[in-house]
């Protein structure tokens, strides 16, 4: 394998480190806040070194800022998909816990 | 190496099917089912057929599981009490049926694995014919040139869904408030980014289609993810009235289609003949037009749309 092919594979295998790190996150982590913080690691780090590696397979200026674009979409997606769930589970808590008070 | 990622994928398809059917909690079965779209999206690709594994991903997993999203929190505002559980009365007759079908299928598959095309095969014809129409890609020479009655009749189908949808929704319901009650200000910025993206790749694939991977059911379904984007952060509000912008669109694939299908035995051609490249184009993009208005409208099940108060 040429030099290329090796910093490739290193970047594509870190990035699916990132993404079964996030996934495990998911699974185990106890509450909303945690696995967001989980998930949004591999969604960020994990997508960068895949579209890495692949931009350094494919070797083409193109394919590059084709893979940056994918890159950006999914940061953008990710980080206001994170923050709507977050908010929304913010908002559940807060009117859980007036409604406690309140029977109290 | 190949070998094992098609197994991989068989294999998380047959899983991810038995857990839609089985599993008895509804939002489980519904988010599984998108999974499942987007795994049956990557079959396809690895079944070299591009086209499809789009169409797949966008219709099939993308739409389809919006739709089933919001029915489903339809379902939680119309019975907020009861928890979504579908009833786990399975019927005897699950199991055999399950492996007879299962058995057909192996059945059918093992006869196709070794079956060499005949020497009239559609598809031969269509790759040697290919070079006459001026297009690259033979799904979309099948589509518009070769069989395109058949298309003409999937635009009207389409039609026909939405008035069915119409005739089936009660009048004077109020249309579901999709939006939230109130919006975080990122998300009119990320709507400024994506929304333009979506109609450039529309419009990409849409261009792409005549010698690429692409084309109008594609881009009508990328343009109709955008509308759905819309009409879930309240930029589009459902409308009892259809205007008269959504009416052409609605109409603008069928009629198009069908007038210069017409207009060419004028000339000599026979019916719904292309006159040239030009008109494949034009074609498309009212079909694309009307693809993503009837879906849009499907989804938001409303007769029309209009802009919303922000």
């Amino acid at each position: 394998m040429s030099p290329r092919e090796w910093l490739s594979l290193v970047l594509l295998i870190a990035g699916a480190g990132f993404y079964l790190a996030g996934t495990m996150g998911m699974l185990r982590f106890p509450d909303v806040f945690c696995r967001l913080h989980a998930l949004t690691k591999a969604d960020n780090l994990g997508l960068l070194l895949i579209c890495s590696g692949l931009a350094v397979l494919a070797a083409s200026w193109q394919t590059t800022a084709l893979l940056g674009i994918i890159w950006l979409l999914g940061l953008i997606a990710a980080s206001v998909s994170a923050h709507l769930i977050a908010r929304h589970a913010l908002r559940e808590q807060q009117s859980t816990r007036s409604q406690s008070t309140n029977i109290r | 190496m190949s070998l094992a990622v098609d197994l991989l994928i068989a294999a998380a398809l047959i899983g991810l099917a038995v857990q839609v059917v089985v599993g008895g909690v509804l939002f489980r079965a519904i988010v599984l089912f998108i999974v499942f779209g987007l795994t049956m999206a990557l079959a396809w690709a690895r079944l070299a057929a591009p086209d499809l594994a789009m169409a797949e991903a966008a219709i099939g997993a993308g739409l389809t599981g919006a739709l089933m999203l919001v029915a489903y929190r339809r379902l939680i505002e119309i019975n907020p009490d009861k928890p979504a559980r579908t009833e786990r009365r399975r019927s005897v007759l699950a199991l055999p049926v399950a492996i007879l079908a299962s058995a057909l299928v192996a059945m059918i598959g093992l006869a196709a694995i070794g079956l060499e095309p005949a020497p009239g095969f559609a598809g031969r014809a269509v790759m040697d014919e290919l070079d006459q129409t001026g297009l690259g890609n033979p799904i979309t020479g099948v589509l518009l040139v070769f069989r395109n009655l058949d298309t003409l009749l999937e635009i009207a189908v389409l039609l026909a869904a939405f008035a069915a949808a119409r005739a089936v929704t009660v009048p004077g319901a109020s249309p579901l408030p999709l939006s939230n009650r109130s919006q975080s200000p990122l998300v009119g910025a990320l709507l400024a980014i994506i929304v333009p993206m979506t109609v450039l790749v529309a419009a990409h694939l849409l261009r792409a289609g005549g010698h690429a991977p692409g084309g109008a059911f594609q881009a009508g379904a990328v343009l109709a993810a955008s509308g759905v984007l819309l009409a879930l952060t309240g930029k589009l509000v459902p409308s009892a009235e259809t205007g008269l912008l959504l009416r052409l669109g609605l109409l603008a694939g069928l009629v198009g289609f069908s007038l210069v299908g017409l207009i060419v035995t004028g000339f000599g051609l026979p019916l719904l003949a292309m006159p040239g490249i030009w008109a494949i184009y034009a074609i498309e993009t009212a079909m694309m037009l009307s693809i993503a208005v009837a879906l849009l409208l499907l989804f938001t099940g409303s007769a029309g749309l209009r802009r919303g108060a922000d």
